[in-house]
């Protein structure tokens, strides 16, 4: 390869190979890329024209094909028993964890930002939540939230002789998961505003005490503001990953007791009944939901970055 | 009131660091107990038992745990390859020529919020077509799609950090681009590669929508293997922990290695320092 360089860089003596073009200084930056835009077309550009393509159309196995122009949009649209209030139970989960994301993350995070003795060990066990794959947290809660033999309820229930409550059952078991999605990811919350907390500069703090500013005056008119990109950087990852919630619904009650989502009717639509037709009315809807999402998020972001006004 | 203080601080730090231990503890107490010790309706008794290896055992004789454990292996570390190799050229031109001009970097990010199920979807058919069903090969080839963005993103903060008089340097020497990047750039960020690999190793070991969808036995995966304890009639929650308590300490070893880097590297360069 080294010597396909070296020709290269002496030019118009002999017609340029394939490999020349590829390493010369134009155009390598494009051939460093060509793995990635590949991985781009395949598993991105032709999923997208295949729903899209199948949203317009009826399909199931062993059936012809039939075009149906937006047949498949307004039925998803217009069952109300599943389309909207699986949208609801999304933005439930969404809304919910990311509150108790922040909140708790914030207050761990300022409870952690000083020097004390045994603060790595105590930072790398409040990591091990997020490494712990999604599955298995969810399993353990499950079964720590079990009506008859779940510690949390004998716990309640033994100690402090509260009545026990049915966290799987229809009214709890949404708050059940947001409780257990937050508390993998609330770790993740504590770490990036732990990071950004060291990073603040200290002089402004030190003005702020010789004034005599209140610890709650200086954490809402410096601290937060501060703190806002990272904040939102938080809130756009988290949003996107939240819409793309399934291991813990797996897990736990796999979309019954009102806690199906966008996502699990698509799961069950195409993988049960493989009606690709109305899962790719319902993805496209999904994909379209996440983008306004994210792009809402994502311009906060740039305006608190000062990139854009 | 001076020495309360302090006093309140720790019973705060146990409090929080319990609440975080005490789930993935449990995971592993379980495993050693009686099926007895397991459904009682007791305190005492769930909290006090005799250990036994009784879960362990079932999983060693009904399920074929070990060999999921190795295609979890396989596939994790297989995959993980491919994703350094095809990300760390892809981060290195996004960081050094901003490639595409920020609009290629965000569509690449994008992946993550794609819904995994529209790319699963497309896939079912294709793969039950030209046989990569229940594959290694297949499998591998989903969880690097899943990868590349966020091992892209992390590696591009990483290449951004190096100053490109340091590259003209070396090519004035005589290095061409080839040689700067394999012999001057990477080497000088060997740590935040090694951070990378880490972190897209743990997510490959975690997956599951992938895997779930596409394998059945022959590459089942342990993730796989873990929802299959929750059968028709009930969980099983013995065996699920055993299996559970061997699955995650691949995470836990990656876990300590990674403490040490954590906390000054998630600020996402938006807070200068």
């Amino acid at each position: 390869m080294v010597t396909y360089v070296a020709e290269a860089e002496a030019p118009i003596l002999k017609k340029k190979g394939f490999w020349d073009v590829l390493l010369s200084e134009k155009y390598f930056r494009w051939t460093l890329l060509i793995p990635l835009l590949v991985t781009l077309a395949v598993f991105m550009l032709y999923p997208m024209f295949f729903s899209i393509y199948y949203s317009f159309n009826t399909f199931a196995p062993g059936k012809p094909t039939i075009f149906v122009g937006l047949e498949n949009f307004r039925y998803v649209l217009h069952d109300v028993r599943v389309f909207w209030p699986a949208l609801f139970a999304m933005f439930k989960i969404l809304v919910g964890c990311l509150a108790v994301e922040l909140v708790f993350g914030m207050l761990v995070a300022l409870l952690l930002n000083r020097e004390f003795k045994g603060q790595n060990v105590v930072r790398g066990l409040c990591l091990l939540p997020l490494l712990i794959s999604p599955l298995v947290v969810s399993l353990v809660w499950n079964y720590l939230l079990q009506y008859d033999y779940g510690l949390v309820n004998q716990f309640l229930n033994g100690i402090f002789h509260l009545p026990k409550i049915s966290w799987w059952g229809t009214n709890m078991a949404i708050v059940s998961i947001i409780f257990l999605t937050s508390w993998q990811w609330t770790p993740f919350s504590i770490f990036v505003l732990l990071a950004g907390l060291r990073s603040l500069p200290r002089d402004a703090f030190e003005a702020a005490t010789v004034d005599g500013a209140s610890n709650w005056y200086t954490f809402r008119r410096l601290t937060l503001p501060m703190l806002s990109p990272l904040i939102l950087i938080i809130v756009m990852l988290r949003t996107m990953w939240l819409m793309r919630i399934f291991d813990p619904l797996y897990a736990t009650t796999r979309g019954g007791a009102g806690t199906e989502t966008l996502d699990w009717v698509i799961f069950r639509v195409v993988f049960m009944y493989f009606d690709l037709g109305q899962g790719s009315a319902l993805s496209i809807i999904s994909l379209f939901i996440t983008i306004i999402l994210a792009f809402i998020v994502f311009r906060l972001l740039m305006r608190a970055l000062g990139v854009i006004k | 009131m001076k020495t309360l203080k302090p006093v309140l601080f720790w019973i705060a730090v146990v409090l929080v660091v319990f609440g975080f231990i005490f789930p993935i503890a449990w995971i592993f107490i379980t495993a050693f107990k009686h099926r007895a010790d397991i459904l009682t309706i007791s305190l005492g008794k769930l909290l006090f038992f005799s250990p036994s290896l009784e879960s362990f055992e079932h999983v060693f004789t009904y399920t074929t745990i070990t060999k999921e454990l190795v295609n979890s292996a396989i596939i994790s570390v297989s995959a993980t390859v491919l994703v350094m190799l095809f990300a760390l050229p892809a981060a290195y031109s996004f960081a050094r020529w901003n490639t595409g001009g920020g609009h290629l970097l965000f569509i690449t990010l994008s992946t993550r919020m794609f819904p995994g199920f529209l790319a699963a979807m497309a896939y079912f058919f294709v793969y039950k077509e030209i046989g990569l069903m229940d594959t290694h090969l297949g499998l591998m080839l989903f969880f690097y799609y899943f990868n590349i963005s966020f091992a892209t993103f992390l590696l591009y903060g990483f290449f951004r950090e190096i100053a490109p008089e340091l590259e003209q340097a070396a090519m004035i020497d005589g290095y061409s681009r080839v040689d700067v990047l394999r012999k001057v750039v990477i080497p000088l960020i060997l740590p935040g590669v090694a951070i990378t690999a880490v972190f897209v190793l743990v997510f490959n070991w975690n997956e599951f929508l992938f895997s779930v969808l596409f394998t059945k036995i022959n590459a089942r995966t342990v993730a796989v293997g873990l929802a299959m304890f929750w059968g028709s009639i009930e969980i099983q929650w013995g065996p699920m922990c055993a299996a559970a308590s061997m699955a995650v300490v691949p995470t836990l070893v990656a876990a300590w290695f990674m403490q040490r880097y954590i906390v000054r590297g998630l600020t996402f360069g938006a807070v200068k320092g």
